[in-house]
């Protein structure tokens, strides 16, 4: 009995810790966004954030992420209207779609502490997703797109009268 | 033929047979084409109508004015049912907003109205249904308009419809498509004769084909909400890990101990395999309350196997087998065969041959293979994304022992297809599985499994010969494709071709695209069946099939043969495609792609640095029947190690008729990057009967930082709509391989391009 903090409640989960992440938070939790893809941490399909760092939940124990702060796709925001999600809607990114849930988490820790990426700084961020569609380069639009939302969005927050 | 699968034949695919009916139900308005074939009078098709109608035939509006269309395809990213819905849309006069998807069961009257079965490949689906869908919808419209004009009380002719609303503008009285479907009384039947006589729009009319709607599947996905085969959970369902033999095809078990594994909490038993199908050989299957479990369990499975005829086969036993039997002059059947190649290549002045091979490919789709399966009553229902409906469910009814008809396949979402879901033999251990434990089983394969277990692209060999007389001119060509045979393997004689020296059927689908559109008097083309290889490594069909590698020797022969002559290899095509005889047009269209690409890469004009060159090729995949026509021009850096980087890939594509051009740049650019992929990083190989690569590490396709510019120029000139989904795949190769020769003068004739395989043919 082990107890989760995953996107923002509390929740007990049943299973031995050295149980991996992923496989409590689809098979227990039902949250089926995070995917299975390589049980390796070869393929980033299973990425979430422990404590707002991008990791592979196929290589985090149950007994490692409790009592520390986990994110999924599904609660990487209330209405999926992240930033990334809207970008790659509006770069039309998935193909498949089975590994953007990783990529879009992956792409959201980097966004969380560099606003103002450069190609070579996504590309270095992003080159442990594997998108079997190859969907790399609208992945790369939109995270840039994504970034410019941001900066536009907390410059105007800067400009609002105080 | 297994007798343990019984493919159920479909009665009639012929849609000039089938009736459209429109009929008022419980959830709205249903439409669809009738599901029993036959030439109805219109009084017959509406007691059908009355009688036997089933509201979720092909699409529905319910009294919100939501349209749902409901497709018998495989979505695998290709975006399939969206492209559907679009058809159907552009007809109907429906706002693009109130469409909606969903996926059909492998119930026959969703099976694809021109192949008379549930199966997605070949590049064929927006090809072969574009007329369907495109009546179905007009159907539809027709119907509403009608209603709508005994509703307003005026002449259903001087209606217009737009955005699911109609609209009398002379006494500026409208209808939705909602209030319409509300007053609940619309009934009509479409004789096969009235279907014919619909008027379909012309595309100056059109409002939706040729416009990069927003697909209807993408925003779920990006949310983590679309639903594939490994997300369904089942009630009371337990999990199974397979493991399976060290040997790809033709293990048995032994003996397994499962005492350690009886240890494991949440154990429920360890399932021996029984696959009368042939399928599988020596799985057994770890049964768990959790996959970890299952794995754990797995893990702690003792078991010894009889490595059986294959056990000592590597794939230089199948290069070897290959290479004999491409020897022997009997070998094979002819799938073409023109004038005398012999004869001709004896008088030649000139002759060069060459040898091409490929290596074993593996599909590896980011969701690794699944199935869940449950026996309620009579009744099996397999859970799966699958791309061969038709097949698989005849499979999975093979490994349960009952009649297809009880089996009913639930369609998810695809984590990736390109032709491996085209297999069924996840469904065999779920099945399997379930059968022994009683309850809901769903079984995951691990990458492990998924990777050593593929129905991989066949390791194929081939011998090209070509013939010049004293001007230069290519006056024979001889090629022998040697590989294993991957849809004879399905058992179903209507996926065979006759060959032409009628020495019985050829799997066309390892020699397509050798039919090529040059002008050649004398040419012939050899299927050779590796049986070794076939029997070795089960192969499948990989994304683009044969054309990934026949076009890989024939384009790069053709650029052998331009230096030979002493000719640039770019105009060298262009001679050849002169259109003559039975090339004449599809040798224009794909002459234009070529003159496309090679000026949008600035072929010849570019001054490019010591070390660089661009290379070209020109394909007419899938099928000669079928084809895109696809240009490309690649631009590589050779350093002095061999090693390749690709700077540019500039592809041209012409795919006459554009639905949703958005849509075709992310297939093709997906496609050309597959094609980089095989071209240069993936190399699969058969050591000691079992495959070598079991993960992500040793297999490795293209990342984000091997990512190369590549330009897709779409021509769109109003012919029918072509395929999208595989063509670029092929073209990539062969370009690079030209490329890397124009830059370092280093001929390369094996897939993948290697950085030692460059090396040592700069030295040669």
């Amino acid at each position: 009995m082990a107890t989760l903090n995953i996107n923002g409640r509390n929740m007990s989960v049943e299973a031995a810790g050295d149980t991996p992440l992923l496989w409590v938070i689809r098979e227990q939790l039902q949250m089926t966004g995070t995917k299975f893809g390589c049980g390796a941490g070869l393929c980033g399909a299973c990425t979430v954030h422990v404590n707002g760092e991008a990791v592979r939940s196929c290589q985090t124990s149950v007994s490692d992420a409790a009592g520390k702060k986990i994110t999924t796709i599904e609660g990487l925001s209330a209405k999926g209207e992240h930033p990334l999600q809207k970008a790659w809607i509006a770069e039309q990114v998935p193909q498949c779609g089975y590994c953007q849930s990783g990529q879009i988490m992956q792409a959201a820790s980097l966004l969380a502490k560099n606003s103002n990426p450069s190609k070579e700084e996504v590309v270095a961020h992003m080159d442990g997703n594997l998108c079997r569609c190859m969907t790399y380069s609208r992945i790369q639009k939109a995270i840039m797109r994504a970034a410019a939302d941001m900066r536009t969005a907390s410059n105007a927050g800067d400009r609002r009268p105080t | 033929m297994n007798t343990h699968v019984k493919i159920t034949k479909s009665e009639a695919a012929d849609l000039s047979r089938r009736s459209f009916l429109v009929g008022s139900a419980a959830a709205g308005l249903a439409l669809g084409y009738s599901a029993v074939p036959g030439l109805f009078g219109s009084d017959e098709a509406l007691a059908a109508t009355a009688k036997n109608f089933d509201p979720s035939v092909w699409y529905a509006i319910g009294p919100d004015g939501l349209v749902t269309v409901t497709v018998g395809k495989a979505d695998m990213g290709q975006h399939v049912a969206s492209t559907m819905a679009q058809l159907i849309s552009e007809e109907l006069g429906s706002n693009w907003k109130d469409m909606r998807i969903q996926l059909a069961s492998n119930d026959p009257k969703f099976n694809d109205p021109v192949l008379g079965a549930q199966i997605t490949g070949g590049s064929w689906s927006t090809m072969m249904n574009f007329d369907a869908m495109s009546r179905a919808g007009a159907a539809g419209r027709i119907a509403l308009m009608e209603a709508a004009a005994g509703m307003m009380g005026v002449p259903a002719g001087e209606l217009t419809v737009r955005d699911s609303l109609i609209t009398h503008v002379k006494s500026k009285k409208s209808k939705s498509f909602a209030e319409i479907v509300k007053s609940g009384k619309i009934t009509k039947t479409f004789t096969p004769d009235d279907l014919k006589a619909i008027k379909l729009k012309t595309p100056d009319q059109y409002t939706k084909v040729g416009v990069s709607v927003p697909q209807l599947d993408i925003p779920d996905k990006t949310r983590g909400a679309a639903k594939y085969g490994i997300d369904v959970m089942l009630p009371g369902m337990v999990y199974g890990k397979v493991v399976t033999p060290p040997v790809r095809y033709g293990a048995t078990v032994k003996s397994v101990d499962d005492s350690a594994a009886k240890k494991v909490p949440g154990f429920i038993k360890a399932v021996v395999l029984d696959d009368k199908t042939k399928t599988t050989t020596g799985w057994v299957v770890a049964v768990a309350k959790t996959y970890t479990e299952a794995q754990k369990a797995a893990d702690a499975l003792k078991i010894t196997y009889d490595g059986g005829p294959n056990a000592k086969l590597s794939s230089q036993s199948l290069f070897d087998e290959a290479k004999r039997l491409q020897g022997l002059s009997d070998s094979g059947e002819f799938f073409v065969k023109d004038g005398d190649p012999a004869a001709a290549l004896g008088s030649a002045a000139k002759v060069i041959e060459a040898e091409y091979t490929t290596n074993i490919n593996i599909h590896c789709p980011m969701e690794p293979m699944n199935a869940t399966a449950e026996f309620t009553g009579d009744i099996l229902h397999i859970y799966t994304g699958n791309q061969f409906a038709t097949r698989t469910g005849a499979i999975a009814a093979g490994a349960a022992g009952i009649d297809p008809k009880h089996v009913v396949m639930h369609q998810m979402y695809l984590g990736g297809g390109f032709g491996r879901r085209l297999d069924a033999d996840m469904t065999v251990p779920a099945v399997q599985a379930a059968k022994a434990v009683g309850k809901p089983v769903k079984v995951i394969y691990s990458r492990e499994n998924d990777m050593t277990m593929d129905f991989s692209r066949p390791l194929t060999y081939q011998k090209v010969k070509a013939g010049l007389d004293g001007d230069g001119k290519l006056v024979a060509l001889s090629h022998d494709v040697v590989s294993a045979w991957p849809t004879q393997r399905w058992g179903i004689p209507d996926f065979l071709s006759p060959s032409v020296d009628k020495k019985g059927p050829l799997d066309a689908f390892t020699v397509n695209g050798a039919d090529f559109f040059y002008t050649v008097p004398n040419h012939y083309v050899r299927a050779i069946k590796n049986e070794m290889a076939h029997e070795a490594t089960p192969s499948g069909q990989l994304r683009s099939v044969a054309p990934g590698w026949t076009f890989w020797a024939v384009e790069s022969m053709i650029d052998e043969i331009a230096h030979a002559a002493g000719k640039d290899p770019a105009q060298f095509r262009i001679e050849l495609l002169d259109g003559k005889g039975k090339n004449d047009g599809g040798a224009q269209r794909l002459r234009n792609t070529l003159l496309a690409a090679m000026g949008l890469a600035g072929y010849g004009s570019l001054k490019l640095p010591k070390g660089e060159g661009i290379g070209v090729a020109c394909v007419s995949s899938q099928e000669r029947k079928t084809a895109s026509w696809t240009a490309c021009a690649a631009h590589v850096a050779v350093a002095p190690s061999g090693e390749v980087t690709v700077k540019k890939l500039t592809v041209a594509t012409d795919v006459g008729t554009q639905v949703n051009p958005d849509g075709i740049r992310a297939q093709v650019e997906g496609a050309a990057l597959w094609g980089l992929s095989l071209a240069l990083y993936e190399k699969a190989t058969l050591k000691d009967g079992g495959i070598e690569q079991t993960n992500f590490d040793t297999y490795t396709p293209l990342r984000m930082s091997q990512l190369p510019e590549v330009t897709v120029n779409v021509i769109s000139n109003g012919e029918p709509a072509t395929g999208v989904g595989e063509p670029a795949v092929t073209v990539i190769a062969p370009a690079i391989g030209n490329a890397v020769f124009n830059a370092v003068g280093a001929r390369v004739r094996g897939l993948p391009i290697t950085a030692e395989a460059v090396k040592a043919a700069m030295k040669a």
